[in-house]
């Protein structure tokens, strides 16, 4: 689920940018340190604004400008039970690897309906029902998260296709 | 899904069930309390300050937590049992057992399987530890369901009457350079290399090393017949990739042999996968069984654990002087078939890869991954920078010239068969004439078809099984099919190796000793009558083994090193016609000359020429007298029997064989050898040692010669004899071993030599009481002239010493005092070690005496 977040974050600056466009620069350096990590459990999309840029404070020791920056971004943070849409990249026996976003999800072949199965001898090997369902890499598909798990800078997840409406998307 | 519970072995048994909370058929969750039991304990009570304490009984109550989540089945205990250690104590139907997880989550269920409580005695993530993924590794499965996969996965491999075949990219279908080089070349019609390079494939890597080499161009040389082989192989094998590369070389090299992705689909796995730097492990892609999975790589050692499934194929080696460019976290190879000069063109001379092969041993430890990262990464800078390919086309332009001057002049034209062309013609360095993959294609069909034979075989002596039906029980292995297989290819051969295993090492161990024994031939370590083979460093073609082979020259094919590697990879005992050492005939001829003209003149050094190894000639060249043995000769001993009969070494001293010929010449006509000859072979750590033991309780001895330095001037010259004793003492101790061994030989030699033991005859009359009577009374002698050496040197610093201290006493007075004290007190010390010395001295002179015997003896020795 999308949310716009307050969120702060100290931003140094080296002192060869000491200037008029100070503030400029630290939102710029902003962007690029934060935009499109994950931080927990969301993932920073994309930052609004920043609203508040405090004095700059310089830090004994090495002359570096220490600014912080109140800033509004537009996060993602996955539910369980969250239902989304993914690009399958990658497919084994075990199940196929979908791309939603930052997040990589595993859709595990307990996980999906009853009539499609793994067949390997197809080129590239393919999830399918021999029917109108064929998941393969690239393959859009829409899948439930069944689990999160984060650690420092990554999120697992587990999703499924077992249930109405979910599975393959017609392009 | 059922699942018996232990009670585990926590708990503080005896234990007795006191209350059952839950019922069979309910359904549990983890953490739940699901039974009550009580457990007696000793408590201490009472006074500890005044000692006042007692053991008083208690009994504690307590739950059991269930460590699954699921439905009971049934209990396995019942309330009021005691019980006295761990056991069974209730079937669950777990909701979930946990089979393929994700980053520590239950792929199945999505719980997180990081969590520890206290229920459960082992994690959930251990449920399931194998990776069986190609290009994950995060997604990791139980072994019930790896077993599940397997079986699934050979199951239509029967079906499809395939196997499975993992292929390693570098040096074994493809090249990988990444010198700019190549790149300049295809570009260039002109260049000599231009037809070999233009169909290398290329591509950009920005993940690769940093610096130098980040976002270099990739060029990837396919081995020749590549698309054919592949073509073909796939229709009897399932392909995977394993190499030891990054995924996106990996990929990319996958993109280039396999454009449609229809040969490997999606099956490739890399060193980001691996999870070791240092093997490849079938287990790591099948976990289960390795049955139907073959092999084929350039390198064996990165397989420790799965050589019978592995076909040893002759490294691809396109780019000269690269390498494989994703070994660098490998072990250094040892003992490699390298092909000889003879077989690049014209004779070029190969510019040795960066690191030496032998720079470190491959039985060593694991360098930590961060130095081979950057040692990787610093070779591929090298690759760069160094431009190794366009320095050998400058090399190989250089000689082209030269070849060219000389066939200018008319003479040399005309002698020349090659075409000699008007303008000078260069030659290029890049030859693509390897026709490795023809004979792959052969052992891998041949390899398949038996497979199915054993199959169908093994299918039908079990009656319980339906024909139609596919029956993995009745799997035959692979592995032993191909090791019967391969054994078969030089049965018959008996071979020898002869400088290419480096010394020092088993050769029975060596990479190329196992290749050689899998295929059926005989290893062995010295040259006999029914040896068939003789196989010789192109190199070094003039080895001892070779001098010995000689006489049974048209019996035994004296061969390169070429020839076992054509023979490796045909599976075939190869027409050794191209592959024989030129020039051996004449040498034998040559040989038989010597021999008849030593017969004529009779002397004692050509007795033995022909059959005796050059250890034993040896004694006869030195001619010094056999009167010293160090008692740590033991080592130049094993030396020599090494030499004599063992097959641990195989690079031979390398000896010329019209050195030894000449050698072979009776040497009494020029009298006495240089003294330092026998030092080359002279142990020198082992006089070391035995200096060092002087110097360490020599003290006195110092002293004494201090001492004594006033009276006797003339003990200088003595100590020069001496010196020259210890010289000598060198000199012979390799004689004397080599001359019990020859004591000792005629038992273990065919004696068909009459005249060799007419010599012995004479050479045991010449020593007069044999080496081992001697023994004794030459450890006193050896003793004493080291000890004579010692003395000399500690007399040198003792005049010195002196001097100083005289200028010091001019110069300060005031230290005078000082300095008489310490001298009387050195007097004092002196004195009283002198005496000490007595006993010494007397030996010293029982020592001299038997010195005097000895060096009569060796003037006997030398005189006849």
């Amino acid at each position: 689920m999308f949310f716009l977040h307050n969120l702060e974050r100290r931003v140094t600056l080296h002192p060869s940018y000491f200037g008029r466009n100070m503030h400029e620069l630290v939102t710029t350096k902003l962007v690029k340190d934060v935009e499109g990590t994950c931080a927990g459990d969301y993932y920073i999309i994309a930052i609004m604004d920043a609203f508040d840029v405090s004095e700059g404070r310089i830090l004994p020791g090495n002359g570096l400008a220490e600014f912080t920056v109140k800033y509004r971004a537009v996060v993602w943070r996955p539910f369980k039970g969250e239902v989304v849409d993914a690009i399958v990249f990658s497919i084994n026996p075990h199940g196929f690897f979908c791309q939603a976003g930052p997040l990589s999800i595993f859709v595990s072949s307990h996980l999906m309906p009853e009539e499609i199965h793994f067949d390997p001898n197809a080129t590239p090997p393919q999830f399918t029902n021999n029917a109108d369902m064929v998941i393969e890499p690239g393959t859009h598909v829409r899948v439930k998260i069944g689990g999160l798990r984060t650690e420092l800078g990554e999120m697992y997840a587990i999703g499924s296709i077992n249930g109405d409406f979910l599975g393959c998307l017609q392009a | 899904m059922v699942k018996t519970i232990q009670l585990g072995s926590r708990l503080r048994y005896p234990i007795t069930i006191t209350k059952l909370y839950k019922e069979p058929s309910q359904p549990i969750k983890k953490k739940e309390a699901l039974f009550q039991y009580s457990f007696k304990w000793t408590r201490t009570v009472g006074d500890t300050i005044r000692g006042e304490t007692w053991e008083k009984e208690e009994t504690t109550y307590a739950d059991w937590s269930s460590p699954s989540d699921g439905e009971l089945k049934s209990w396995k205990i019942r309330v009021g049992q005691e019980i006295l250690r761990d056991q069974d104590c209730m079937v669950v139907k777990e909701s979930c057992s946990h089979d393929v997880q994700f980053g520590g989550l239950c792929a199945i269920c999505g719980k997180d399987m990081t969590e520890v409580n206290w229920a459960a005695e082992s994690r959930d993530m251990d449920r399931a530890p194998i990776n069986m993924v190609h290009d994950q590794t995060h997604l990791t499965v139980s072994e019930t369901q790896a077993q599940k996969t397997e079986n699934a996965l050979q199951r239509r491999l029967l079906q499809h009457r395939k196997l499975s075949l993992v292929v390693d990219l570098d040096q074994t279908i493809i090249h990988a350079c990444i010198d700019p080089t190549v790149g300049e070349w295809q570009k260039d019609p002109s260049n000599p290399n231009y037809p070999s390079v233009r169909n290398v494939k290329s591509f950009q890597l920005d993940d690769g090393p940093r610096g130098v080499a980040n976002n270099c161009w990739y060029y990837i040389k396919m081995r020749p017949g590549l698309e054919d082989f592949l073509k073909k192989i796939s229709t009897m094998y399932e392909l995977h990739v394993y190499t030891m590369g990054t995924r996106a070389y990996a990929q990319n090299v996958a993109r280039i042999v396999d454009p449609d992705k229809k040969l490997f689909g999606n099956r490739v796995i890399s060193r980001d996968e691996n999870g070791n730097m240092y093997a490849k492990s079938l287990q790591r892609l099948f976990p289960v069984s390795t049955k139907m999975v073959v092999i084929i790589d350039d390198r064996a050692d990165v397989w420790p654990r799965n050589r019978p499934n592995l076909i040893k194929v002759s490294p691809y080696d396109f780019f000269k002087g690269i390498g494989d460019i994703n070994s660098g976290f490998l072990p250094k190879q040892q003992g490699l078939l390298t092909p000889s000069a003879a077989t690049t063109n014209g004779g070029l001379a190969r510019i040795a890869p960066a690191p030496s092969p032998d720079k470190e041993d491959s039985t060593t430890e694991e360098p930590p991954l961060e130095k081979a990262l950057e040692e990787q990464e610093k070779t591929l800078e090298k690759q760069i920078k160094d431009r190794p390919l366009q320095a050998l086309q400058e090399q190989q332009d250089k000689q082209d010239e030269e070849a060219e001057r000389a066939s200018a002049t008319p003479e040399n034209g005309n002698t020349e068969s090659t075409t000699p062309p008007p303008p000078y013609h260069r030659h290029q360095v890049l030859q693509d004439d390897d026709r490795e993959l023809a004979f792959l294609e052969d052992h891998l069909t041949a390899l398949h078809k038996s497979f199915f034979q054993a199959y169908e075989q093994n299918r039908l002596s079990q009656p319980s099984s339906s024909p139609s039906s596919l029956d993995t029980q009745s799997i035959p292995d692979v592995g032993s099919i191909l090791t019967t297989l391969k054994s078969q290819a030089l049965s018959g051969c008996k071979i020898v190796l002869s400088g290419i295993v480096p010394i020092g090492m088993d050769v029975y161990r060596s990479e190329i000793g196992l290749q050689v024994a899998s295929f059926g031939a005989e290893l062995r370590s010295s040259v006999t009558r029914d040896v068939t083979h003789l196989v010789v460093s192109s190199q070094r073609p003039r080895t001892k083994k070779v001098r010995q082979a000689i006489r049974f020259l048209p019996k035994i094919k004296i061969v390169n090193q070429d020839w076992l590697a054509a023979c490796f990879s045909e599976w075939r005992v190869v027409e050794e016609g191209p592959y024989l050492i030129e020039g051996l005939e004449d040498a034998q001829k040559k040989l038989n000359e010597k021999v008849q003209d030593a017969e004529a003149t009779e002397t004692v050094s050509d007795a033995d020429d022909t059959d005796t190894p050059p250890g034993k000639k040896r004694i006869l060249r030195l001619k010094s007298p056999p009167r010293v043995r160090f008692a740590t000769a033991a080592t130049n001993e094993d030396e020599d029997e090494d030499d004599s009969d063992s097959g641990g070494d195989d690079e031979d001293e390398d000896e010329d064989m019209d050195e030894e010929l000449e050698a072979l010449k009776p040497v009494d006509e020029d009298g006495q050898l240089s003294p330092i000859d026998g030092l080359k072979t002279f142990n020198w750590g082992s006089a070391d040692e035995e200096l060092a033991e002087f110097l360490e309780s020599g003290s006195d001895d110092d002293d004494e010669e201090e001492d004594g330095k006033d009276d006797d001037d003339g003990e200088d010259n003595d100590n020069a004899d001496d010196d020259g004793d210890v010289q000598a003492t060198a000199n012979t101790s390799t004689t004397t071993s080599s001359y019990e061994q020859v004591l000792a030989a005629p038992t273990k030699r065919k004696a068909d030599d009459e005249e060799e033991e007419e010599s012995n005859k004479r050479r045991k009359s010449l020593v007069g009481p044999g080496p081992s009577l001697l023994r004794n009374e030459l450890k006193d002698e050896d003793v004493e002239a080291t000890s004579a050496a010692v003395a000399e040197a500690a007399e040198a610093a003792a005049a010195a010493a002196a001097e100083v201290e005289a200028q010091a006493a001019q110069d300060a007075q005031d230290a005078d005092d000082l300095d008489k004290e310490f001298e009387e007190l050195d007097e004092e010390a002196l004195e009283a070690d002198f005496l000490a010395m007595d006993d010494g001295d007397g030996d010293e002179v029982q020592g001299q005496q038997v010195n005097g015997d000895g060096n009569g003896n060796g003037g006997v020795s030398e005189n006849g």
